[in-house]
């Protein structure tokens, strides 16, 4: 802009004017401040070492790549400066050689992207081997330094992978969970979406099929009576394991999770009038005075050090928890509670949830109580997920206008009513993002299961590496599970997304 | 009016109780407390009954109560802890000792897993907004990668997949020549070391930070009176240089004399000149600079170099042999470290003859002259902060730090995986910052920097720090995974405890408190934080 | 007082007082938003209450179907008091209807089931005839044609006029109107004035906290002022524009009605 109007400075390209000046390209690119063109040098550096480095190793595809840098950039500069792009060099110029430090960081970049992926493929592919032989799979990944993935590691053990120890003769049962539900999905993905469904027989039905269909796989999986029964038995504990575990501890937990979460999120909100301050003071007194005379005064005689003596007078606390009771709860004892179980399932690591399940939870019972690994960690992830399920409940319950509530109180309803038909479908339907969102963290989280001795999907990758055949292949099986998570949660993160626009469209 | 209303009073006395809202809402609540007293009480009554087949509420004298139960924290571990942080460990401590070195470690991973991830996450945020299309579509692989797989996965695959097939030791990786080794035995990094003098470094350096506040100051007052600004920010910054550095030189000029060296009567010198020429006699050179070249050249041998080499006697991790070294490494003397656990054995060593150079306070030394005849004392000077760096002693590294593959297993996961999280956070922060927003800045007038400082930065912030807090508290929560790594963290030694105690309604008691009070500590500082930024707002 | 409910007065005969207000205070912590406000409405009146923003004027109405608790006085509604007894509440609730400033119309729910929710689960009518009432009342509002969209597709003043239906089609005896207008734009506020004109016409008991002037002066039987949280003036909507008694009336009316 600045040369137009300078004619003795106009030069032309192929019959356009170019338009560049040295000065302003120098002071925009290099010199307009220290720290660029210190940045700048050093980006030099590192170009020319990655580059020589890369054409040490692969100097055909070095060559080239930098060739395409140099011809592209060039069209582009030349473009710039005739101010004539066509896309691809506005494309260019917008993203990758916006400046001359762009520039250079987009060939660097590209040096090292395909090098990693040139490592990477060699290891995944080319270098790698395929059979499930491994005596052959040896023979074959001897002759690469570094030896490539051993596959058939991850191939061999496929089905312990999905299914760990699931009876052979039993599969059936399986494929029917997984038909019935995939059956359900396609004309819901219709049904559920359509206004003109909205009442119909066809919606009720596919609807009741839903709440039915974790009842069914439950007995399914479970199986029920002995050998002959047309579905036996298993016990748990050894029939499920793998990527069917996985599922169904994530699955289970977000579902039984629901009612708690709904009622703790309701609790924490809850507007009951609370229990009056005299009746705490007066019962956190007494309380006190009981545990000054039955704990306090004995104790104080037997404590042999000062802290002994000053830890003894704990009682002390008593009416100060009352004061933070009545002062942050108003003596709402329902929000009390409910803060509590959530703030401190929130507070601790699941790990540490899912230890006290394995660990403590025949404490908690009467004394002589069995109950099977699966289920208490099954009952501690849905607890656990009660407490992460109420907070986003909780958020959906705020994001509600104060209006919708008087509302629903000046047309008559009862407090019931008013949840069940004005509250409650809209809070909820607010938040299924977040909803999708946690079940994704969830269907993470539920690897943790491999720490506590139960054999899940990633419990089964542990597993390979200590069989004889395939001693210490680690990788291999781990990369795989990457994937399938990977792809699991981009797949439910995508959904969510759309829903989300979808809820955003359908209200107001 | 008043006479035709039906009398109705207030009326509270007339309504029965069970249709008064104030009575039913109390009693809903006592009902409630009731249901939860209940619970809880046959949860008690279970765990008292399981806990006294046990014995586990025991007291000395017979008799059973709660407090009792933790009466067991005094008894010996007898288990080993693999690593420590600020306090030392040993078998024959007690449980609590156990259980509080465990905290300890979760607090180190804590901390330089908060700091990290800030940076990493910070940085990965900003480059998925670069206009590079490269830098941004990295960054949101990066980001999608780690977010969509799971924790523990990552943590499996990095000990196991990386960190423990990395080269044993003597084959160590060193990214870009740096003096960093990368090894089946962990990351080896070279360290600061502070020395004695540097208390009056830090001094200076104390000085300058307040010396440039107050310029700082000052020029600011007086852009505002002359209505134009001046390079405050160079004037700051060249003041804090200057001070620093000149601070720099008085405490190692001061310093001279406080560091010593104990030379056998097998090495006589005077000063570092002196050493100097005994190792020029002992290889038979003029400069020890050429001897690298004379060994490749084959005019020496290696092994000549090794036995001439000045053994240097020293207590482990004392800091003085890291300033020797240092400046041994400096002037091309080769030399060997032996490190000694206590400090009798180093000056029995010494004293038999085993050592050239025995490095430690100078009390100390004083002392072990007194002990060998023949023994000199050498000054040498010594800086107020020196880099520990890592070298290969026999099979394993001495100086720098060390992180161990487990702690670096948990370090470098939880830091992924959390910057991925947090450059999520810092996106959606500095993208909330409405573009309007910056060009009213623009239009204002304001330089590229203060636009950043004054006017997106405090905005963003606001975003950022709640969802921030919750990272924070994530990342504390999963170093709990330390477990599947094998790093002794709070969880794990509490773990160990119960395991080896038996105690476990205790021990969970202790871990769910400590974990709980981590995060009310840090919620607390974030929100005090949170609180302090928004009143800018009102 | 407990005969005043088991008789339950239904007489539709005038002059019976149907809403009867005695000192009653209310506090929000230490400001005190309604000072001892007294005030009785006969069945079949129209009443609109004036004032300035914060004056106090919603928060009474919203006391009178208790969506705001009073804490000191008596209420008393249809001869029902209006006590911390919960079947009271309900009762004045099926009583009184409402209409909001923002609508406050369900937008999960279709214009028809927003109508007919309340019928059909308060008051146990059968779903048909909740629906055919509710298209009565749609008829009545003059949108019959939109019963089966949902609140977000209509306009602010469809929407109003919904939400009058929904009350209406519970067959309360009393109306309260919380500035109803106020959220509309200004082509939308003519039909929405309309049907509450239509409304009064009838034989409703109305109480109305309203900025429009035109419909106070023509529809109302009497003007209630309010400032502070006291009735400062009671009168005629004739001698309320033209004479008022009170000087804070007249500060007011000249800040409305010259602008």
């Amino acid at each position: 802009m600045t040369t137009i109007g300078q004619n003795s400075n106009m030069r032309t390209f192929r019959g356009r004017e170019v338009h560049f000046n040295a000065r302003q390209f120098v002071q925009e690119n290099i010199t307009r401040r220290w720290w660029l063109t210190l940045w700048l040098i050093i980006l030099v550096y590192l170009t020319g070492v990655v580059t020589w480095n890369q054409l040490a190793a692969a100097p055909v595809t070095t060559a080239l790549l930098f060739v395409l840098w140099a011809v592209t950039l060039t069209l582009t500069a030349v473009n710039e400066m005739t101010r004539h792009h066509n896309s691809t060099t506005q494309w260019l110029r917008n993203n990758l050689y916006s400046s001359l430090t762009n520039a250079l960081i987009t060939l660097l970049l590209v040096l090292l992207i395909v090098a990693g992926l040139r490592g990477f493929f060699a290891w995944a592919i080319t270098h790698a081997s395929f059979t499930t032989d491994p005596e052959a799979a040896a023979v074959i990944l001897e002759k690469f330094t570094p030896p490539g993935a051993n596959w058939g590691a991850v191939i061999d053990n496929m089905r312990n992978l999905l299914v760990f120890r699931w009876p052979r003769g039993e599969d059936w049962r399986l494929w029917f969970i997984l038909i019935w539900s995939v059956v359900l999905v396609i004309p819901s993905q219709f049904i559920f979406r359509r206004e003109a469904f909205r009442k119909s027989l066809i919606r009720r039905v596919l609807t009741g099929l839903w709440v039915l269909t974790p009842i069914l796989s439950f007995l399914l999986l479970r199986g029920v009576g002995g050998a002959e029964s047309l579905i036996p038995e298993v016990n748990p504990d050894q029939a499920w394991g793998g990527f069917l575990l996985t599922l169904v501890i994530a699955i289970f937990a977000i579902v039984a999770s629901f009612p708690l979460g709904v009622l703790l999120a309701l609790g924490r909100r809850s507007q009951i009038r609370g229990v009056p301050g005299w009746f705490t003071y007066g019962a956190a007194g007494l309380l006190t005075a009981v545990a000054l005379f039955t704990s306090t005064f004995p104790g104080l005689s037997s404590a042999p050090t000062t802290a002994g003596k000053v830890l003894a007078f704990w009682p002390v606390l008593i009416p100060l928890v009352a004061y933070l009771f009545q002062r942050f709860f108003k003596g709402n004892v329902v929000a009390l509670f409910s803060t509590i179980y959530i703030e401190t399932i929130r507070g601790v690591p699941f790990i540490t949830v899912l230890f006290m399940s394995i660990i403590l939870f025949p404490i908690f019972l009467p004394p002589g109580t069995e109950v099977l690994s699966t289920w208490r960690v099954m009952v501690a992830a849905a607890l656990f997920a009660a407490a992460y399920l109420a907070e986003n409940v909780r958020g959906g319950l705020q994001s509600l206008n104060k209006g919708q509530y008087e509302a629903a109180d000046a047309i008559g309803l009862n407090t019931f009513q008013k949840y069940r038909f004005i509250i409650l479908p809209q809070a909820l339907r607010a938040v299924i993002p977040a909803i999708v969102g946690q079940f994704i963290g969830l269907f993470k989280d539920t690897t943790l299961i491999a720490i506590v001795g139960l054999v899940e999907f990633l419990g089964v990758a542990n597993l390979i590496t200590a069989q004889p055949d395939w001693l210490g292949v680690r990788r291999e099986p781990y990369v795989f599970i990457a994937i399938i998570y990977f792809v699991g949660s981009a797949v439910m993160a995508g959904y969510s997304r759309r829903l989300e626009a979808q809820l955003g469209v359908g209200q107001r | 009016m008043a006479e035709i209303t039906p009398q109705v009073s207030t009326g509270q006395e007339s309504i029965p109780f069970w249709r008064d809202g104030r009575v039913l809402g109390v009693l809903a609540q006592i009902a409630f407390l009731a249901a939860v007293i209940i619970a809880t009480g046959w949860i008690l009554n279970n765990v008292l009954q399981n806990m006294d087949k046990l014995g586990a509420f025991r007291c000395a004298d017979g008799s059973s109560s709660f407090v009792c139960g933790f009466n067991f924290l005094r008894i010996d571990a007898q288990f080993d802890i693999g690593e420590t942080t600020i306090i030392s460990y040993d078998p024959s401590d007690a449980f609590s000792r156990a259980i509080l070195v465990g905290a300890l470690n979760t607090i180190r991973v804590a901390v330089f897993g908060i700091i990290l991830a800030t940076i990493l996450g910070t940085l990965a945020g900003i480059a998925r907004l670069s206009s590079n299309w490269l830098i941004s579509n990295i960054a949101k692989w990066y980001v999608d990668l780690m977010r969509n797989t799971p924790l523990l996965l990552q943590l499996f695959f990095l000990y196991f997949g990386v960190i423990l097939l990395l080269p044993p030791i003597r084959e160590a990786v060193q990214p870009f020549g740096l003096p960093i080794y990368m090894s089946q035995r962990g990351i080896d990094l070279p360290w600061p070391v502070f020395m004695s003098s540097a208390r009056l470094w830090i001094g200076f350096v104390v000085l300058a930070i307040f010396l440039t506040w107050i310029l700082w100051v000052v020029l600011g007052r007086r852009e505002i009176q002359l209505g134009k600004s001046t390079n405050r920010t160079g004037w700051a910054f060249l003041t804090f240089l200057l001070v620093a550095v000149v601070g720099w030189f008085v405490a190692t000029a001061t310093s001279g004399n406080n560091q010593v060296v104990l030379a056998a009567n097998t090495v006589s010198a005077a000063d570092l000149a002196g050493l100097e020429s005994v190792m020029q006699q002992r290889l038979g050179v003029n400069d020890l600079a050429s001897v690298s070249q004379a060994v490749s050249d084959g005019t020496l041998t290696q092994e000549a170099v090794d036995t001439a080499a000045f053994t240097v006697c020293t207590l482990r991790d004392d800091r003085s042999e890291v300033n020797l070294t240092a400046q041994l490494r400096k002037l091309n003397m080769p030399y060997s470290v032996k490190a000694f656990n206590r400090e009798n054995l180093v000056s029995e060593a010494f004293a038999a003859g085993d050592c050239d150079l025995y490095i430690a306070n100078k009390e100390t030394l004083a002392a072990a002259q007194t002990a060998v005849s023949g023994a000199t004392l050498i000054p040498i000077g010594e800086t107020p902060v020196r880099f520990s760096i890592p070298s290969l002693q026999g099979l394993n590294f001495t100086g720098g730090y060390k992180l161990t593959p487990n702690f670096a297993a948990i370090l470098v996961g939880l830091v992924l995986y959390t910057g991925a999280f947090i450059a999520e956070i810092v996106r959606a922060g500095i993208q909330s910052v409405a573009k309007g927003q910056s060009e009213a800045a623009r239009a204002l007038g304001l330089s590229e920097g203060q636009r950043l400082r004054l006017v997106v930065l405090p905005q963003a912030l606001r975003v950022i720090i709640p969802p921030l807090t919750s990272q924070y508290l994530n990342l504390v929560k999963n170093s709990s995974l330390a477990i599947a790594v094998g790093f002794p963290d709070l969880w794990t030694t509490s773990f160990i405890t119960l395991n080896q105690s038996g105690q476990s309604v205790q021990v969970f008691i202790i871990v769910m408190a400590s974990y709980l009070s981590f995060s009310l500590l840090i919620s607390f500082l974030l929100n005090w934080y949170n609180q302090r930024i928004s009143l800018v707002e009102r | 007082m407990t005969q005043a409910k088991t008789e339950e007065p239904k007489s539709f005969g005038h002059n019976e007082e149907i809403i009867v207000c005695r000192n009653v205070r209310k506090w929000y912590g230490d400001f005190e938003a309604l000072k001892a406000v007294s005030l009785t409405v006969k069945q079949g009146e129209v009443v609109v209450i004036l004032g300035p923003s914060g004056s106090g004027k919603s928060t009474f109405i919203r006391c009178i179907n208790r969506l705001e608790e009073h804490q000191e006085g008596d209420i008393v509604v249809d001869g029902i008091p209006l006590t911390h007894d919960v079947r009271n509440i309900a009762e004045i609730r099926r009583e009184v209807g409402m209409v909001f400033q923002q609508f406050n119309l369900f937008p999960h729910l279709t214009v028809l089931e927003n109508i007919t929710l309340a019928p059909i689960h308060v008051r146990k009518w059968a779903r048909e005839k909740a629906e055919e009432r509710a298209m009565h009342w749609l008829g009545r509002v003059g949108i019959p044609e939109q019963a089966n969209k949902y609140p977000g597709q209509l306009s602010g003043g469809q929407q109003q006029r919904v939400a009058i239906a929904r009350t209406l089609t519970m067959e309360p005896n009393i109306l309260l109107f919380d500035e109803p207008t106020s959220a509309l734009d200004p082509e939308m506020i003519k039909e929405v004035l309309d049907v509450m004109r239509d409304l009064a016409q009838t034989g409703y008991t109305i109480l109305a906290v309203t900025h429009e002037m035109g419909f106070a002066r023509t529809v109302a039987d009497r003007i209630i002022f309010m400032d502070a949280g006291q009735i400062v003036e009671e009168n005629t909507p004739e001698n309320f524009f033209t004479n008022p008694e009170n000087e804070r009336t007249r500060l007011f009316l000249n800040q409305i009605l010259h602008h």
